[in-house]
């Protein structure tokens, strides 16, 4: 009944909740210069082309999932559940997303692409992605896990997304060559990572507070998670340093192999959080 | 017709035989069990002014298996509607649906599902629904040596043992209606703030 065995056991789903969210925003901001329309012909082609690094992310993110089930040839039966299932509803958003997305990557190879159909199609996949997100961050709000239904589990879990999900579009825009309106837009990218960061610790801050408070009649989640607050430190470290790398990179010239080395530190720390998220499990009654 | 466990923690000492008969019945190896017994307990000894030693311990054991309830976290959380109601309102696992995701498993406040990870599906207690069909009794019922279970039609057993369906360890009944009634140990009619103040569940390395 330790806290390690039980997310070690999830460690798919630790993965999934690291990447889908991260990759899915990164793509989400990823696609604003083409939606808003403020990009040349060729900036544009190689946007749409590249815009497969995040969703490529998320994928693997959602495949790492599917991994951990029993029986996936049963999965079809999991949209009988939309609504009723936060899982199924979870499910059903990344797969639109997903499919969507999918649509218009390859959409972008057309030798003659029209610009208002993939202009709706970015605007579809972008909702879709913020459904999704949103749909992930209530998936495990269910009364009776007393530890996963604390009014901040969702407000954490969007959060990492806008911490993971700039730093993965600048590695996009790197990528595909795109540089935009020069340095400003990949600060102002790093700036809202920053400000997600700052407050992403403070809200673990305050679930570590309302963790330590927790127990059914077989253990506390204190003991389940015993490094809560050292685990927020090595996040906001990681993540801190990956945000660093990534200013320094947009300072000079947006290198993919920089933008990769600080993709890699925060979703490090996102990881982190993910594996006490799983750790932390606990219900009201007899179970851990 | 809702059916209802009746448990009673003043009979019951803890033997599992119920534990055992169910994992006969249902073939099930070391590492999963849809019966638990929690022996719950505290106290302490303490010395008197005359020399004399006297103890104020206390044990009782709570059997508990799935309690099909009336307002169940496992199937509300279910994405593929494979955890389901069968026609003698028995929880049941279809397991032509079950994915194997677990999530029954995390949301239950009783330890009820579990994942077999060999099988691809979650298992646990149906309330030995076939043997209900027949006309008998849950083989843990039967196994039960002090009779210290029964199991029926959920009026049937409010009118017999009452509604009492909260006592340490289980988890307050607001949070799933559990289809169980209680027959409380006398130590907690007669001190249920000592109980709850000093008890604790004695026997972790046991519950699987």
């Amino acid at each position: 009944m330790d806290g390690f065995s039980i997310a070690f056991n999830e460690i798919t789903l630790v993965l999934f909740t690291t990447l889908a969210p991260a990759g899915a925003v990164g793509y989400l901001l990823m696609s604003l210069p083409v939606l808003l329309g403020r990009v040349n012909e060729d900036d544009r082609r190689r946007l749409d082309q590249y815009s497969c690094l995040p969703l490529a992310i998320a994928m693997v993110g959602l495949i790492a999932s599917a991994t951990h089930l029993g029986n996936p040839s049963n999965a079809l039966y999991v949209f009988t559940g939309v609504g009723r299932s936060p899982l199924s509803t979870e499910v059903f958003c990344a797969v639109v997303f997903l499919a969507l997305a999918g649509m218009y990557w390859l959409y972008a190879f057309a030798e003659t692409p029209r610009r208002w159909l993939q202009r709706i199609l970015v605007a579809a996949v972008d909702v879709a992605i913020v459904l999704f997100v949103v749909s992930m961050a209530f998936a495990y709000q269910v009364d009776t896990i007393i530890t996963w239904s604390l009014p901040l589990t969702p407000v954490a879990l969007i959060l990492n997304s806008l911490v993971g999900g700039p730093i993965i579009t600048l590695l996009g825009f790197a990528a595909a060559g795109y540089r935009g309106h020069g340095p400003g837009q990949g600060r102002l990218l790093v700036a809202v990572a920053a400000v997600a960061l700052v407050a992403n610790t403070g809200v673990y801050l305050v679930i570590g507070a309302q963790l330590s408070g927790m127990a059914n009649e077989l253990v506390s989640a204190s003991s389940l998670v015993p490094g809560f607050i050292p685990c927020v430190v090595v996040f906001a470290l990681l993540a801190a340093a990956g945000l660093a790398v990534a200013w320094r990179s947009v300072g000079r010239d947006l290198t993919v192999r920089s933008l990769v080395a600080a993709s890699l530190l925060v979703l490090a720390g996102i990881f982190v959080m993910r594996f006490t998220f799983y750790m932390s499990h606990l219900t009201v009654g007899l179970g851990v | 017709m809702p059916y209802a466990f009746h448990t009673n923690a003043r009979r019951c000492t803890g033997c599992k035989a119920c534990v055992m008969a169910c994992k006969d019945q249902h073939d099930l190896g070391p590492d999963i069990a849809f019966r638990q017994v929690y022996e719950y307990g505290g106290g302490t000894w303490e010395r008197r002014e005359d020399g004399t030693v006297a103890s104020d311990a206390f044990a009782y054991y709570v059997s508990v298996a799935c309690n099909h309830c009336a307002n169940p976290a496992c199937s509300q959380v279910c994405p593929t509607g494979a955890m389901h109601k069968d026609e003698r309102d028995l929880m049941c696992v279809d397991v032509q649906r079950c994915i194997g995701c677990g999530y029954c498993a995390l949301s239950c406040p009783y330890r009820a599902p579990k994942v077999d990870r060999d099988a691809g599906h979650s298992v646990k207690c149906d309330g030995c629904t076939e043997r209900v069909a027949a006309g008998m009794k849950p083989v843990c019922v039967e196994a039960c040596p002090r009779r210290a279970l029964d199991f029926g039609p959920a009026d049937e057993i409010v009118e017999r043992y009452g509604i009492e369906s909260n006592l340490l360890p289980l988890p307050d009944a607001t949070a799933t209606s559990p289809r169980l009634a209680l027959t409380l140990p006398t130590c907690v009619e007669a001190d249920p703030q000592r109980v709850a103040r000093d008890g604790a569940v004695l026997n972790l390395r046991e519950i699987v």
